[in-house]
């Protein structure tokens, strides 16, 4: 038995506008990825990098800031064009697109980065627990094996809820930087002047404010979401606001961080402890500020320290090609369930090297930026191939803002290196 | 028991059986087989061992129905041009070089002819579906080999070794490793012609795709990428179709429904079990749902929004309304005849209702006791006397389990005020509802 399947002709016009109400209330059925993956930028890293941008540098990084979220809502856009054109992930795309070389190399960039960040979010956790007055050494641990057995033993949905409502923490950065009277007349032209420094402590910083917001992670994360929401074509026009706003909104989230935080503990030097970034809420919350921050940046970073190890896990099968085996149950898949363990086991361990949590905070950060470049240059590649996205390539426009944002990128992160070499060699 | 049993390994070892004529098996072709990964930027050679260019790709049709499809021809990158030179003119291919016949090359531009693909191109990494071993695989290498006169695609290699070693240096790259390749007799390759033309999707549909049982068939439609996902659609027929997708994942058919064209998926979702299909279209949202009746016929959609209108924690919300209800008068030949129309619904049906003259529930008789009896009986006389075992369709869940667990029944009738017989509840259904409860843990997709 065969059904017909009849196209509605497209010129008749009820059911043109019954398709477009459709359409109208899809949106608010598919909003969401791009407003979540924003969320999930101001992680831990994100929120101690900005922290310390503001801690350090005051109101300066804040025009840099302004065109990093341009890059940023660049590439968000563009990796929802091609997620929602394609129907495809990341990994799959890259796989069927580029040679198994620039594939394993794609790959093994995103799993340093994606491991990197793993590193990140257990020191978040022992730098909140630190904050409550418990040792990394015994929190950590701890940690990472809570974390394994939720996964694996299928109570991570419950947990989850939790560590999103701790999150909301955050959001109460706009409030505190009103509260913590930021001199308005600086902060208005740091926003549209430029007041780069050319030390290296800037540049460094700048690349980890890169790696940060452009996170190498959220572009696999915004792909498979709208993938998986199955958002098409005909939905995109909705997915690409979605994906705007979403990074509009984290990298405001991020200026009053840095604002708040600026205004209060600005000048005084790189950020070294939990305790310190917490003063920025202390115009808002008073002596709750230090529980209060440690609580939202527990409840950051452990969501993100489950989550990124299983995304990168599912990316690495993916390409492989044994997606198969991981859609199914999380038990019954060897590879899965070793690089997800293998993750966190690394992730933990050199969270326990001692060290200052914080520092090392930044510098996975930084390590982020200098990966970032890469990734995006694929992206770019992906988004600006006619054959893959046919009416839904990159135009002038979106070629020319992308390769911008790409050689910046890249720009920066070689000054980095160039300066970090040049430092072996005594020159400063 | 069949519902959602997992693939076992058991079929899938006797599905292998099946096939004995398999090319791969044979000695000669499994020693001569060409790697297609070793065998990209090789050198092309003509007649005379002189070097004319570099393989880019090999062309191979397989719109004809052909079990191992044929190459065509190869692009070959001469100079800065790329050339085709067809199949007729290849003399020898071999692990690290194509020889042609001829000393002078024909060049011509490629230009894809219909049911042409290319294969490292549209094949090689890309998804397919192994039929026999029903599972969603990603071509790590393709082999060719002479059979039957012609160079031909004769399998897929889907392992990592295979990917490590197109890692590796050239030299190895050319040399097969064929410890997990699959014989292309079992591969549907209507996976992901990208830009291929669509009746080449149409036409290679694999008939092995159709003993495939609606639980396998979920899992390919679950595991296969958007694109692939629709011509799979394509080459079942939309029963089928309806049959795979009420195995599926909720969330992965709400995304499902989502995708395809909203007359296709009302077809569908109008082909579905009604209990099935209400739960379906309780994930939509709510002008979906309405989109979706309104493509319906008019009965069916009727049926699912009275299904709809009951609370999906309530008996009403997971019963369904395939039933069959019969007179007390009714001879069991007659109510036999009736049960024999119904065999698409044999997953749902294990009793039949039987009502009085004022549609009012007398008795819920086992399938099995009709069987059994003579034909000329009325089934008013068969069974036991006492009350059948009902359930209104406000009762919540926690009551229904109860109640299946005091009667030690497969289902059970919910009925309304007036016992009459509204639906039916399987017990299975409520093993559904409760499940979630218990942690089952099933990685999301977006987790990519």
């Amino acid at each position: 038995m065969t059904e017909p399947v009849v196209e509605s002709p497209p010129g008749e016009a009820p059911a043109r506008s019954k398709r477009r109400r459709k359409h109208v209330l899809g949106f608010l059925a598919i909003a969401g990825p791009g407003i979540i993956a924003a969320g999930a930028g101001n992680d831990a890293g994100g929120v101690t990098t900005y922290a310390s941008a503001g801690a350090e540098f005051r109101y300066r990084t804040l025009f840099f800031m302004v065109i990093v979220t341009v890059a940023y809502v660049v590439v968000q856009e563009m990796v929802a064009r091609l997620a929602a054109h394609t129907g495809k992930g990341l990994a799959a795309l890259i796989r069927e697109e580029f040679s198994l070389r620039w594939t394993t190399f794609a790959m093994t960039a995103f799993a340093v980065a994606n491991v990197g960040l793993v590193v990140t979010e257990f020191a978040g956790i022992g730098a909140a627990f630190q904050l409550f007055s418990v040792s990394p050494y015994v929190s950590v641990p701890i940690a990472a094996v809570a974390i394994w057995a939720l996964v694996a033993f299928g109570s991570y949905r419950y947990a989850e809820r939790v560590f999103l409502v701790l999150m909301l923490v955050f959001l109460t950065y706009p409030v505190a930087m009103l509260l913590g009277h930021p001199r308005w007349g600086q902060v208005s032209s740091s926003l549209v002047v430029p007041h780069f420094l050319g030390t290296k402590a800037f540049v460094l910083l700048g690349v980890a404010l890169i790696g940060t917001t452009i996170t190498p992670y959220i572009q696999l994360y915004e792909a498979g979401a709208v993938v998986d929401r199955g958002i098409g074509p005909e939905e995109y026009r909705y997915a690409r606001i979605d994906a705007i706003v979403g990074a509009l909104a984290a990298a405001f989230v991020s200026i009053c961080i840095i604002i708040a935080t600026g205004s209060v503990i600005g000048g005084t030097g790189p950020l070294s402890s939990a305790r310190q970034a917490a003063l920025a809420l202390r115009p808002l919350a008073g002596h709750a500020a230090e529980a209060l921050f440690g609580l939202g940046l527990l409840g950051a970073s452990a969501l993100a320290a489950a989550i990124v190890p299983l995304s990168t896990s599912y990316a690495l099968a993916e390409a492989v090609g044994v997606e198969r085996s991981v859609s199914k149950r999380f038990r019954e898949a060897p590879l899965f369930i070793g690089l997800f363990t293998a993750q966190l086991l690394i992730g933990a361990l050199v969270v326990l090297v001692p060290g200052n949590l914080i520092k090392l905070i930044i510098n996975t950060q930084v390590l982020e930026g200098l990966i970032t470049p890469i990734t995006l240059a694929f992206i770019l590649v992906l988004a600006n191939r006619s054959a893959l996205l046919g009416k839904a390539v990159n135009g002038l426009v979106a070629r020319v803002l992308g390769a911008v944002s790409v050689v910046g990128v890249g720009a920066f992160s070689l000054l980095l290196v160039g300066l970090t070499v040049a430092g072996w060699f005594g020159f400063h | 028991m069949t519902r959602s049993a997992p693939a076992s390994p058991a079929p899938v070892l006797s599905r292998r059986r099946q096939r004995t004529q398999r090319i791969l098996a044979t000695r000669a072709v499994a020693e001569s087989i060409v790697s297609l990964a070793g065998l990209l930027r090789q050198p092309v050679r003509n007649q005379a061992g002189a070097e004319i260019g570099d393989l880019v790709d090999v062309v191979a049709r397989w719109a004809d129905g052909q079990t191992y499809p044929p190459v065509t021809g190869l692009l070959v990158r001469v100079g800065r041009r790329m050339a085709f030179v067809d199949a007729g003119a290849i003399d020898t291919i071999e692990h690290r070089q194509v020889t042609l016949r001829t000393a002078k090359l024909d060049l011509r531009d490629f230009s894809r002819r219909p049911g042409e693909v290319t294969l490292a191109r549209d094949v090689l990494d890309h998804q397919l579906v192994d039929v026999d071993g029903v599972q969603v695989i990603r071509a790590a290498d393709l082999y060719l080999a002479e059979v039957l006169g012609r160079i031909r695609l004769v399998g897929v290699d889907v392992s990592i070794q295979s990917l490590l070693r197109r890692l590796g240096p050239a030299r190895r790259r050319s040399r097969p490793t064929p410890e997990r390749v699959i014989d292309w007799a079992a591969i549907a390759p209507f996976g992901d012609i990208g830009s291929g033309p669509p009746e080449v999707r149409l036409r290679s549909a694999h008939g092995g795709l159709h003993r495939l049982r609606p639980g396998e068939l979920a899992d390919l439609l679950e595991d296969l990428q958007r694109p692939a996902r629709e011509a799979l659609l394509d080459a079942l027929d939309p029963e089928e179709a309806a049959d795979a997708i009420e195995e599926m994942d909720a969330d992965e058919v709400r995304n499902l429904l989502r995708d395809v064209d909203p007359v296709r998926a009302a077809s569908l979702v109008a082909r579905m079990e009604p209990d099935e299909a209400v739960d379906a279209l309780r994930d939509l949202s709510h002008d979906e749902r309405e989109d979706l009746l309104e493509q319906m016929p008019v009965e069916r959609s009727r049926e699912l929004a009275t299904l709809l209108g009951y609370r999906e924690d309530r008996a009403g919300g997971i019963m369904t309304t395939a039933l069959v209800v019969v007179g007390r008068e009714d001879t069991v030949g007659s109510v036999l005849a009736r049960l024999a129309e119904l065999t698409d619904h044999r997953h749902d049906i294990d009793a039949v209702a039987v009502v009085d003259e004022e549609g009012r529930l007398v008795k819920d008789l086992p399938i099995l006791d009709v069987a059994v009896a003579g034909a000329g009986v009325r089934v008013g006389r068969l069974g036991d006397d006492g009350d059948p075992v009902t359930i209104s369709p406000d009762a919540d869940l926690s009551e229904v389990a109860e109640r299946f667990v005091e009667a030690r029944r497969l289902s059970m009738v919910v009925v309304d005020e007036d016992r009459r017989p509204l639906g039916r509840i399987l017990a299975d259904d409520v093993v559904d509802a409760l499940l979630p409860a218990k942690g089952r843990l099933h990685l999301p997709r977006w987790m990519q």
